[in-house]
Parts: structure tokens; C-alpha cells; sequence
């Protein structure tokens, strides 16, 4: 576990890819793959970090994630996005506080991870933010994930959205493909 | 379709999928689910016997490919009677490593050059077994000419032929299941990898490591070449997209970007 450790900090690159991919399996592996996660910047390596961190797949892996969904770095954030689909349980812990968060950009990112989420979660949660999100971009993600995952239950939430945001017709649109989508399933 | 007796087990194997995909653990009662027609499983079972039955030259413009530009990429730096490695995983009952033999010998000037080596691998020592055995029906060789059967081929009877004996022993099969590190590395690194119609039915966590397996099984620049439905974009960021006439295909980079 050493070498894993000293490779991972002082490694070259191919040390610290292959260290990574062998983190995961040790005792103290989500130690060893959070504190590289903070501080490596080769996105090769951050790779297998990450995949690492999905591999153990507990809460605590995926919240060493999650400072990347606020990075100004679109690739760091699509990573992370793909790392957070990786455990998808992992991932549903946090989900009620992403969906929170006082940034509108992560609370987006949160929408589209509740695709991994069941279809009962999926409803409970993102029917919270139709019901209270202040943004109506982020009740447009929740409208799209929603649109695929939700039954005709969700058709009542979905018009008081709409309601609440009599202005935008994006939103108004989006709404009235999903009502039809999911109505049809009556 | 028909399936005769020599693709009995493929059947099998087929329905005990949708079974388990299904949660029915008797077969009366997924009979039953398939003929209530419930939630397109009609539709599900065509497509797992569809998706997963392969052929000889299957998606030949990838073969050209390798002939026209990825085996003259990666020769450019090996001198005459170097090795060149090529790994089929999944290789299934073997179309597809023998299809990149008999191409190879039909369409690469240089096959005699260099030491070509095919490894054919799967995570299934029955269909491993009947690669190794090189017995093929009508419709695994139907895209193949006369000539090319006529070449490559002994018919045992009129529906089954065996591949010649030179050919199939030239190949080399192993059981390899690619999320498995330590299965991947023990097979070396390869010039050509081809991992068709299969990451795709790997959930993220399983895609990742086999995406990354993968990478460490390639030499750097070598090539991985995925099904047509498939993009190592979206399943990985580590390789680089290579556009030839013929096909898009993946590569691992020369050089790392830190």
C-alpha cells in the first residue's frame, strides 16, 4: 500500500495511472483516491481515479466527486458527471442536498444524475424541484429527465410548474411535450 | 432466422438472458411473459438473438481499415519479422478472429513480412471451445465467396465447415472476461484490438474499467476498433478518435498530455 501511496503522490504519470487502478482495491482506498482526486490535474490519471472511486461506490467515494460538478472546467464536470453515473446509489445520497444547493448550475447537473436514480425516486425528488426550484432552466432539466423516467401521477406537478412561470415559453413548451408524452401512458 | 441444431446452445443461452433480464426463473413462466407480449419482450428476445449472432467478414469496411491504414501506421516503425499482435474480444465461437486471418492473408501485401499473432478471446469457455473447434454453418459464412470457402474451408457435410487445420491453429483462444485486470494484462499488449458489440451492454461501472483494461492491453498508438453503434468517446476519455476512409476508430495516444 505504500508504494500505491508514494506512486500516486511522487509517481510519474503511468506510476500514477497504475496506482490509481489499484487504490481502489485496498483497505484504505478512498483515503489514498480522495486526497489524489484534490490534487492531481492530469486528466489520464484523474480517469482511473475516478473510476476507482466509482469502484468502491460508497457515499463518501461519490462525495469526493462532487467539487467538480462546480468547477469552471466543462471537462472536469462531464467527468465527474460520468464518474457519479458510475454509482448511481452512491450518488442518490446526496441528490436531495445537489438538488438544494444554492448554485442553479449544480442543481442542473442534479437533474441529470437523477436519471440513474428508480423511477419512484426519480418522481419524488425531481417533483420537488418542479414544485419549488426558483430557476426555470433547472425545471426545464427536471421537465427532460422527468419526460423519460415519470408517469401520468407526474401530470398534475408539471402544469403547476408551468404555472409558476407564466413567462417562459421554453419551459412552457417542454412541459407540454412531457404532459403528452406522459399522458399517453394513461 | 433459423437456428439449427449446431446453434442450439446459442438459443439457450439467449432465452436463460432474457429470463434473468426478466426475473422469471421458469421457463413456462417467461413463455408465458413473451407470448403476452409484455413490454416488447418479442422485440427484446429478437434483438439478443439478432445482436449477438455474428458472421464471417461482419462489418468487412473495419477489416479494410486495418489492411489499408492501421497495419501500415503501426509497421512503420517495426522492421521485417517484427510481431504483430491482434486481439479479438469478444471473439464468440471465432467468426471474428479467423475473419481477421483470412482477411489479412486475402488483402495485407506485407502478412508474410511480419509475425502476425490473433488471440480470440471470451469470458465463455463454450463458445471458446467450439472457436477452437472452427465448425461454421451457411449463415455464419455467407459473406464469404465460393472461392474464399473453397480456400479456407473442408465441408464435413452439406451444412458445416471447418476451417483448415493451418488457419485454425494459428489462432490462439483464451478466456478472458475484460473487467478483470488481471485476465486483460496476462494477454500482453496488442498493435489492433477489436472489442465489437459489447461495451455497450456493460452498466458505466463495468464500461470504465473495461474501457481502461482496454487501454492498458493497447500499445501506445495502437488501435481499437468498436462496434458501429458504439463510441469510445462517450464510453472514455483516454483514447484519441481516429477518422480513416474506411471506419472511425479509437487509438491510444502516443503521448500522455501531463
Amino acid at each position: 500500500m505504500e508504494t500505491v501511496e508514494r506512486n500516486l503522490e511522487q509517481g510519474t504519470s503511468d506510476q500514477r495511472w497504475d496506482a490509481a487502478r489499484v487504490a481502489a482495491q485496498l483497505p484504505d482506498g478512498l483515503r489514498l483516491l480522495s486526497r489524489a482526486m484534490s490534487v492531481e490535474r492530469d486528466p489520464h490519471v484523474r480517469e482511473a481515479i475516478l473510476t476507482g472511486l466509482a469502484r468502491i461506490g460508497t457515499p463518501e467515494s461519490a462525495e469526493a466527486v462532487l467539487p467538480d460538478l462546480r468547477s469552471d472546467d466543462s471537462q472536469l464536470r462531464a467527468t465527474a458527471l460520468d464518474a457519479l453515473r458510475a454509482m448511481p446509489s452512491a450518488t442518490g445520497v446526496h441528490l436531495p442536498r445537489l438538488l438544494r444547493d444554492a448554485d442553479p448550475d449544480v442543481r442542473l447537473l442534479a437533474c441529470d444524475l437523477v436519471r440513474g436514480q428508480s423511477a419512484a425516486d426519480a418522481g419524488r425528488l425531481l417533483g420537488e424541484v418542479l414544485a419549488q426550484d426558483s430557476e426555470a432552466n433547472v425545471c426545464a432539466a427536471a421537465v427532460e429527465v422527468l419526460a423519460e423516467t415519470g408517469g401520468p401521477n407526474l401530470l398534475p406537478l408539471l402544469k403547476q410548474c408551468a404555472s409558476r412561470f407564466p413567462d417562459d415559453p421554453f419551459l412552457a413548451f417542454a412541459i407540454r411535450v412531457a404532459g403528452e408524452r406522459l399522458g399517453a401512458q394513461r | 432466422m433459423v437456428f439449427n441444431e449446431s446453434k442450439r446452445y446459442f438459443v439457450e443461452r439467449r432465452i436463460s438472458e432474457r429470463m434473468v433480464a426478466t426475473a422469471r426463473t421458469k421457463f413456462t413462466d417467461y413463455f408465458a411473459h413473451l407470448r403476452n407480449e409484455v413490454q416488447g419482450e418479442v422485440e427484446h428476445l429478437i434483438n439478443a438473438f439478432t445482436v449477438n449472432e455474428t458472421y464471417f467478414y461482419r462489418e468487412d469496411h473495419q477489416l479494410e481499415c486495418m489492411s489499408k491504414d492501421l497495419l501500415r501506421d503501426r509497421t512503420l516503425t517495426k522492421p521485417p519479422g517484427d510481431t504483430v499482435r491482434i486481439w479479438s474480444a469478444p471473439c464468440s465461437t471465432g467468426e471474428e478472429p479467423y475473419s481477421i486471418a483470412i482477411w489479412l492473408l486475402e488483402n495485407w501485401p506485407q502478412a508474410d513480412t511480419y509475425n502476425i499473432e490473433i488471440v480470440g478471446s471470451d469470458i465463455d469457455t463454450r463458445v471458446l471451445e467450439a472457436a477452437a473447434e472452427g465448425i461454421f454453418g451457411k449463415r455464419a459464412l455467407m459473406r464469404l465467396s465460393p472461392e474464399l470457402i473453397a480456400r479456407y474451408f473442408h465441408p464435413l457435410d452439406d451444412e458445416r465447415w471447418q476451417i483448415l487445420d493451418d488457419l485454425r491453429l494459428s489462432v490462439r483462444f483464451s478466456r478472458v472476461n475484460l473487467i478483470e485486470t488481471e485476465e486483460t494484462r496476462r494477454e500482453g499488449k496488442f498493435d489492433v484490438i477489436f472489442c465489437r458489440n459489447v461495451l455497450i451492454y456493460f452498466d458505466n461501472e463495468s464500461r470504465r474499467i473495461a474501457a481502461e483494461n482496454l487501454y492498458d492491453s493497447l500499445l501506445p498508438g495502437g488501435y481499437i476498433c468498436l462496434g458501429h453503434t458504439e463510441s469510445m468517446s462517450r464510453i472514455s476519455p483516454l483514447f484519441e478518435v481516429r477518422r480513416f476512409s474506411d471506419a472511425i476508430v479509437y487509438r491510444r495516444p502516443w503521448e500522455k498530455t501531463a
